[in-house]
């Protein structure tokens, strides 16, 4: 089997993935979940006000009918307009989606080398005391609420100390730079703790292998070892994992972009939550299994282009 | 034939207990988390922070002698609270941890030892699963199920067991031809049998340390839900606690978000330092790293 | 008398684990000469590759410590030299094989490039070209068909046989006075065994190279060897050239080695009916007996061997024959 039969084979199953989402969502969101009229028109409403908002919503129409829509919107995305603001969903996210990589996708950069760095570093000195330094305050890092570094990070820098801009945004570059700092400082801080363990544990697990006692016996030096014969090895659950962290980008950060008032897709998605605004929930939902879904293509096909042992079969 | 197995895996049991044990950080980490516990089961008895309610001081007194965290909006005590609300963050990350533990332990076995079309067809159904983002499964399963406890449990509970069916999935796979398991066929043990009393146990401490990390991950989460309105209701909580805090913070009253944070730190910390102890004693393969 | 390349003197190596200190190597004593090969030989345990590792300086410290003794590298004391220096001796003056050749190459670098690798760490005067074909060339030396396409090839792509072969051209490839190979046939095929001692010999007598050779087989050791040294619980218990050593073995344990090997009858020479076996178990380095090591597997043992005349010391019986036993064989 060449690498295209194999592409090609593994989009053939996003097929049943993307159906099998539309399916949940549709169970979820039409089918199962409370009569949003209800929500939208409160306790007070006629059976009449009621029938007619689900006729202006299209929830009268046949259910495999709705189901079909769904699907269609995972291919279109046209996914309708929302019911609070009655805008074009399509437009919400293209409006949203800048904003929102503004602060993620720097975060993301930032967190990947930093983390990347530091487990080099620990795997260096691997059972010395600062590996174990770093290994405890990973863990003390993790076991503090992501909450409470935003409340703490918002109040403390920008609140008392004035160092950055509380909240609020201003479109294009580079005006909006003095209001995503903070927030990518939180989201590096909130990162670096599980992926410093994570990478720590991809190069320990190569540390011991038994090429790197032969690389010692060829007269190969430890920094030389660990950049090139453990990194490389490394190099693919890394780049993995990395990759298949890109589609959260487009999401945004649900609750920085709420606390910092950036208008991205995560306050969006939050605005909708409150609401009840099923269609923009919906598309949400859609959209960001849409781009799971094809990242975890792409990282199958990078894993088998990276590792030459991987044979195709 | 399997004397000798079952001796094997006690013995790798108690040795694993005993790398525990001399573990300063895990015995630390299980002293703590049996602490938790009982003030979770006291408080829920009514023996400790019974007068939660009760308001005791001015509106928003600071940590003094009196009140050592300080008092709420209400002039209720903030270590009440952060007592009383051990009772939620232990029993989610309980219920959570079953009900995850449940499904995913039930589906990983099934699937790794039937294989064929049933494990395409689980396969399938947590790739799909996984495909949604956990915090869109999360809000969909409270629109449905209303607020509340229950509602929490089942929402983080049946969104949390993708990791630990694929992990079984995996193991079992991996077991399902070794001799003991033939053994087993060879004396007439039935399917369900040899599943359960003969490939589950040997997997047991994948189920124990995923619980670990489980149970940790729910008490986070429950703070999030908090934040999304989702969350407990009627009870104080550490996650309505530090919700609470994103309006007290701007007057300057820090010391509920501090002592809830505090209290879920300590907790969260000794999860996850007991579920890396108990990676290096049950694992040995990933020991020494 | 062949030149004296290596000269391990009362070499002692310590580890320290969770349930305390032990001695892996108790004073242990070894000559390698040129153009000749010491076989090592042991169980698991007995600390043969430890020896092998320290003179490489390869263990892994902490837990390791050579605590004591002297591995003499022709004239130098390598215990003394600073680590760099170490390191350009490494894969050029002294390699190493291992026993798993599935592993011990890295697999996400072209067998090409790792053989370079070596050229370019201790012969930085070649080009680029050069030692893509000194590599080839190396290749070809080993017995590897079409060098040229093999060196593009990933490791995975290879048998564990020639696997083998890649891991000796690379570490013959600097032309090391010293060669050791640590169990390099136990992982494979035994037709495949045959054909890498073979090819071990063959370029010993072209390169000219000692070459200290660890097993546990016996009969590797008789058919690559010239000397022999049997380690028994971190400690050497005989030594002999091969021929004395298979003819006239003088520690209950080497008679007991050599009798176990399939197909030999060190008595008669005829194919065996069944094989007899060292009854009883290693001990425990934590808990080594008073007295001589073996004498819960002897069965010549006396009081004398319980502890009451103190160890066992090496002693020369013979010219090039030394033995640790208080009641030697003949």
């Amino acid at each position: 089997m060449n690498i295209y039969t194999y592409i090609m084979r593994r989009l053939l199953y996003v097929i049943p993935v993307l159906l099998g989402v539309c399916a949940i969502v549709f169970v979820l969101f039409n089918l199962v979940s409370p009569d949003p009229t209800l929500i939208m028109l409160g306790k007070h409403a006629s059976v009449k006000q009621m029938a007619e908002l689900r006729a202006e919503l299209g929830l009268d129409r046949p259910m495999l009918e709705q189901y079909f829509d769904i699907v269609k919107s995972a291919f279109t995305f046209d996914f309708g307009r929302s019911w609070t603001t009655k805008q074009e969903i399509s437009e919400m996210i293209k409006a949203g989606a800048i904003p929102s990589l503004t602060v993620t996708l720097p975060a993301f950069v930032f967190s990947t080398i930093l983390s990347i760095a530091i487990s080099l570093l620990v795997a260096f000195y691997r059972g010395k005391a600062i590996d174990k330094v770093v290994v405890f305050a990973c863990v003390a890092l993790m076991s503090i609420s992501s909450l409470a570094y935003i409340l703490f990070g918002q109040y403390v820098f920008a609140f008392k100390l004035g160092l950055f801009e509380i909240s609020g945004y201003d479109a294009g570059f580079p005006y909006f730079i003095p209001y995503v700092l903070l927030p990518i400082l939180i989201i590096v801080i909130i990162s670096v703790g599980p992926d410093v363990r994570f990478y720590r544990t991809v190069v320990l697990d190569e540390v011991y292998q038994d090429y790197v006692r032969t690389a010692r016996a060829k007269g190969l030096g430890e920094k030389k070892i660990l950049f090139k014969h453990v990194l490389k090895n490394a190099l693919i659950p890394i780049i993995t994992f990395v990759v298949i962290r890109i589609p959260f980008l487009i999401l945004g950060a649900l609750l920085i972009e709420s606390f910092f008032s950036i208008p991205g897709l995560g306050g969006i998605t939050l605005n909708a939550i409150n609401s009840s605004d099923f269609p923009v929930i919906r598309a949400m939902t859609v959209l960001s299994a849409v781009a799971y879904i094809i990242f975890t293509v792409i990282t199958d096909v990078l894993y088998t282009l990276v590792d030459p042992r991987v044979r195709l079969s | 034939m399997e004397v000798v197995k079952e001796q094997k895996s006690k013995n790798l049991w108690q040795h694993a207990w005993g790398t525990l044990l001399s573990d300063k950080f895990a015995v630390t980490s299980m002293a703590i988390v049996t602490i938790y516990f009982l003030v979770a089961i006291f408080s829920s008895l009514g023996f400790i922070a019974a007068d939660w309610t009760k308001e005791i001081g001015p509106s928003y007194a600071p940590p003094s002698a009196d009140y050592i965290f300080g008092l709420d909006i209400f002039g209720r005590s903030v270590l009440a609270k952060t007592l009383k609300g051990t009772e939620v963050a232990m029993s989610v990350g309980l219920v959570t941890g079953i009900i995850s533990m449940i499904i995913g332990v039930t589906l990983g076995g099934i699937a790794g030892y039937f294989g064929g079309k049933i494990d395409e067809v689980i396969v399938w159904f947590y790739t799909t699963f996984n495909s949604i983002p956990y915090i869109m499964l999360l809000v969909a399963i409270t629109f449905i199920l209303g607020k509340g406890i229950l509602a929490v449990y089942l929402a983080l509970g049946l969104t949390s067991w993708v990791n630990l069916c694929r992990l079984i999935r995996g193991e079992v796979i991996r077991h399902k031809d070794r001799e003991y398991v033939q053994a087993a066929a060879a004396i007439g043990g039935g399917d369900f049998r040899k599943l359960f009393l003969h490939i589950l146990p040997n997997v047991m401490h994948i189920v124990i340390i995923n619980f670990s990390l489980q149970f940790q991950t729910a008490i986070k989460s429950e703070v999030i839900l908090s934040y999304l309105g989702l969350g407990v209701q009627g009870q104080p909580s550490w996650g309505t606690m530090i919700n609470d805090a994103k309006l007290e913070l701007a007057r300057g009253n820090w010391w509920q978000l501090a002592a809830a944070t505090l209290a879920m730190f300590i907790v969260v910390l000794a999860f996850n330092t007991l579920g890396d102890a108990l990676r290096d004693a049950l694992d040995p393969k990933l020991k020494g790293k | 008398m062949a030149e004296k390349i290596l000269d391990v003197k009362d070499l002692v190596v310590e580890f320290n684990t969770d349930r305390g200190g032990v001695t892996a190597v108790n004073g242990v004593n070894l000559e390698v000469f040129k153009g000749k090969t010491l076989g090592l030989v042991g169980e698991s345990g007995s600390g043969k590759s430890v020896t092998a590792l320290s003179i490489m300086r390869l263990i892994p410290t902490p837990p390791g410590n050579i605590a004591a003794g002297e591995i003499r590298f022709r004239d130098k004391n390598l215990l003394d030299i600073p680590l760099d220096n170490m390191r350009s001796i490494r894969g050029n003056k002294i390699a190493m094989i291992f026993q798993e050749p599935m592993t011990s190459l890295n697999p996400v670098f072209t067998v090409g490039n790792q053989i370079e690798e070596v050229l370019e760490l201790h012969q930085k005067e070649l080009s680029n070209a050069q030692r893509k074909e000194k590599a080839i060339e190396m290749l070809r030396l080993v017995g590897i068909p079409s060098p040229e396409q093999r060196i593009e090839e990933y490791p995975h792509q290879l048998s564990g046989g020639m696997r083998q072969r890649v891991m000796i051209a690379m570490s013959l490839a600097c032309e090391p006075d010293l060669l050791i190979a640590d169990e390099p046939t136990t992982a494979l095929d035994v037709t495949i065994q045959a054909q890498i001692l073979e090819l071990m010999k063959k370029l010993q007598d072209e390169l000219g190279m000692g070459i200290l050779l660890i097993t546990h087989d016996l009969g590797v050791v008789a058919e690559t060897c010239d000397d022999v040294a049997v380690m028994y619980c971190g400690q050497i218990v005989e030594t002999a050239d091969v021929k004395t050593l298979f003819a006239h073995p003088q520690h209950p344990y080497t008679k007991g080695l050599i009798e176990s090997i399939p197909s030999f009858d060190s008595t008669s020479g005829k194919v065996k009916d069944r094989l007899p076996t060292i009854e009883g178990m290693v001990p425990s380095l934590f808990n080594l007996p008073e007295g001589c090591n073996f004498q819960g597997r002897c069965q010549n043992v006396s009081e004398k061997c319980r502890g009451s005349a103190g160890e066992p010391k090496l002693e020369t019986i013979a010219t090039e024959h030394q033995v640790r036993c208080f009641h030697p064989l003949s």
